[in-house]
């Protein structure tokens, strides 16, 4: 038995319960507006409501077949500029690289949290109102402030993105660096070890669970900043623009192979910091089958 | 404790450093000389050192007025320098608007503004909001009952969690209109998943010994969920509801980007960031943050309320 066997029959049941109810709401969901365009008269190649409720063009919700169609349009020839695997890298790559600069201003705000407490009073209220804000707003104008400054391309939307993750990378990296054993701390002063010798060898290793959890949250959202960066500017290139110009093409069953594309990246790239932490923290077993199922920590709380 | 009247004075001397400047530059048309540009980084520093010895003499007041002073006075500090600088450089107000400006113009559109965020925050973000909610709950309790949807259903969820949601955002649009319903779907959508999984988590994370004492009190199910779960579980769903308020905010926002019926603060920003009306949309994110801080505000006083029992409010 494979350690996973618990959950996977339950899983595929209810996958399999949500295609087969798949068919008859898209069904539902179709045919009146199939009706509407036979009754004004559009070029279908079909007959019915019923048969033409497959192959609308802008469907509200695409048939299986339509999808499989749209995703060997937009998969293939692999290296166009126009298909997703291209696009979907130069998005990664903005996510990775804001991502790294999230990490290191994180790391400041969180070591000028964690050694100064003036520093978190006049500091820690407005980092923490940043994120009751929407910043998303502030995307579509940060991007053109950066492009008239001569900074463009990926690198503005990599920025955008490290905006976004920022936060949660800073709050959990505080908790991190605050969570070793005082009788620990206590026993690093009777060394005499200096602060600099504190943090590396006792602060850093114990703020590692904490950092990587912090990490899973800030990779959806620098992925979210990237995407959206993408969105509200000028772009050539990434996820974020495939749907700006699908959506302003009305291309329906584009925009839903783009939305699983989009989805199946966040995994993959969650995925990959997960496996980076059981790579640095292999003293944290995963824990065995017998429990409950793995569930995300709740979202680092901030206590002000 | 360190004499205060040091920092005091430091942090005024800058203040008035940064206000002379402002008066002093306020209607000239050129780029201020050396001296003048080497005097407003004078007074920032100065006012960073004030700040850094005044601050910790609020460190650990209990008077949550008396607490907020140091990030005021940091905030009057950065704008103040802002203004400065920019008047200083001379950067035109088409690309990084003044501050002054940024307040002019809020004060004069503002009624086009509280129209947009009527419609962004009322209609769509609110609405979405409470329907995300209410359905999280639902399917959180139902989830934390059958131990099959548990194993079954949850491992989606967690899996959910990690999708970019604003990917969604053009084909709810696009299946139901640009009006404000697409937007509010949206909104529940992403107030969705965190809320199941914080709240299964309290309703599930009970301690095994006041379980053992309701089965040995013959505790019906209800019971068992009125008396221990639902209680051990507000903590962990007034987490969910304070992060929701975000993504609600942010999803309305992103949400018109796609398409909007002329109105909310997203298509504001939108359209001004594409004519370089920039004072306008720092308006609208001032109204936007100042919508958002309002209602997490709003959520984290409900959880006061209702939670006040919890360790983390215990000994203020």
């Amino acid at each position: 038995m494979s350690r996973l066997s618990p959950n996977l029959v339950p899983m595929l049941v209810v996958a399999l319960a949500v295609l087969a109810l798949y068919w008859p709401i898209m069904y539902l969901a179709n045919i009146p507006a199939a009706q509407r365009a036979l009754d004004t008269g559009a070029a279908l190649p079909c007959k019915t409501a019923f048969e033409c409720a497959t192959q609308l063009r802008s469907p509200v919700l695409p048939s299986p077949q339509q999808l499989w169609n749209g995703f060997l349009n937009l998969m293939f020839p692999l290296n166009s500029p126009n298909a997703i695997p291209l696009n979907a890298a130069v998005t990664a790559l903005e996510t990775l690289v804001g991502l790294f600069l999230a990490a290191l201003v994180g790391l400041f705000f969180a070591i000028g949290i964690v050694a100064s407490p003036a520093f978190e009073r006049s500091l820690l209220p407005w980092i923490v109102a940043s994120q009751t804000v929407p910043i998303i707003a502030i995307a579509p104008m940060l991007v053109v402030v950066l492009g008239q400054y001569g900074v463009q391309g990926w690198v503005p939307k990599a920025i955008i993105a490290a905006y976004i993750a920022f936060f949660p990378i800073t709050i959990g990296m505080a908790k991190g660096l605050k969570s070793p054993d005082p009788l620990a701390l206590d026993l690093m002063k009777t060394y005499h070890a200096s602060p600099w010798q504190t943090y590396l060898k006792l602060r850093f290793p114990a703020s590692l669970p904490y950092l990587f959890t912090a990490f899973k949250v800030a990779t959806t959202a620098a992925l979210i900043g990237a995407i959206v960066a993408e969105i509200s500017t000028i772009s050539f290139q990434g996820i974020g623009k495939m749907l700006a110009e699908n959506s302003r093409a009305s291309d329906v069953v584009g925009m839903w192979v783009i939305m699983l594309a989009s989805a199946a990246l966040g995994i993959l790239l969650v995925a990959l910091v997960g496996g980076l932490e059981r790579l640095l923290t292999p003293w944290r077993q995963p824990r065995s089958s017998l429990e409950r199922p793995r569930v995300p920590r709740a979202q680092p709380e901030v206590g002000v | 404790m360190r004499p205060a009247g040091l920092g005091w004075g430091l942090l005024g001397v800058g203040l008035v450093l940064q206000l002379g400047f402002i008066a002093r530059w306020w209607s000239e048309s050129e780029v201020a000389p050396g001296g003048l540009r080497l005097l407003i980084g004078l007074g920032a520093l100065l006012m960073i050192g004030g700040l850094a010895r005044v601050a910790p003499g609020f460190a650990h007041t209990r008077n949550p007025v008396l607490g907020f002073v140091p990030a005021a006075l940091t905030l009057l500090a950065f704008l103040l320098t802002t203004e400065a600088l920019l008047r200083a450089y001379q950067v035109p107000p088409g690309l990084i608007p003044t501050p002054t400006q940024v307040l002019i113009t809020l004060h004069e559109v503002r009624d086009v503004l509280l129209q947009d965020a009527y419609q962004t925050v009322v209609k769509e973000a609110l609405v979405g909001y409470l329907i995300g909610c209410a359905l999280g709950l639902l399917t959180a309790l139902l989830v934390s009952r059958y131990i099959f949807l548990e194993r079954g259903f949850l491992p989606y969820a967690t899996l959910f969690s990690s999708i970019p949601i604003v990917a969604l955002a053009p084909v709810l649009v696009k299946m139901m209109g640009i009006d404000w319903p697409s937007k509010a779907a949206i909104c529940a959508i992403t107030v969705y998943f965190p809320v199941v999984v914080n709240t299964f988590r309290g309703l599930t994370e009970v301690s095994p010994m006041a379980l053992d004492l309701m089965r040995s009190y013959a505790a019906a199910e209800v019971q068992q969920y009125r008396w221990l779960r639902l209680p051990n579980a507000l903590p962990f769903i007034f987490t969910a509801l304070k992060l929701g308020t975000t993504l609600a905010m942010i999803g309305a926002i992103v949400g018109e980007f796609f398409g909007a019926n002329g109105q909310g603060l997203g298509f504001r920003i939108q359209i001004e960031a594409g004519r370089f009306g920039f004072d306008i949309v720092w308006s609208a994110i001032i109204v936007a943050s100042a919508a958002g801080i309002a209602w997490y505000g709003l959520v984290v006083w409900l959880e006061r309320r209702l939670t006040g029992w919890h360790v983390s409010f215990r000994g203020g």
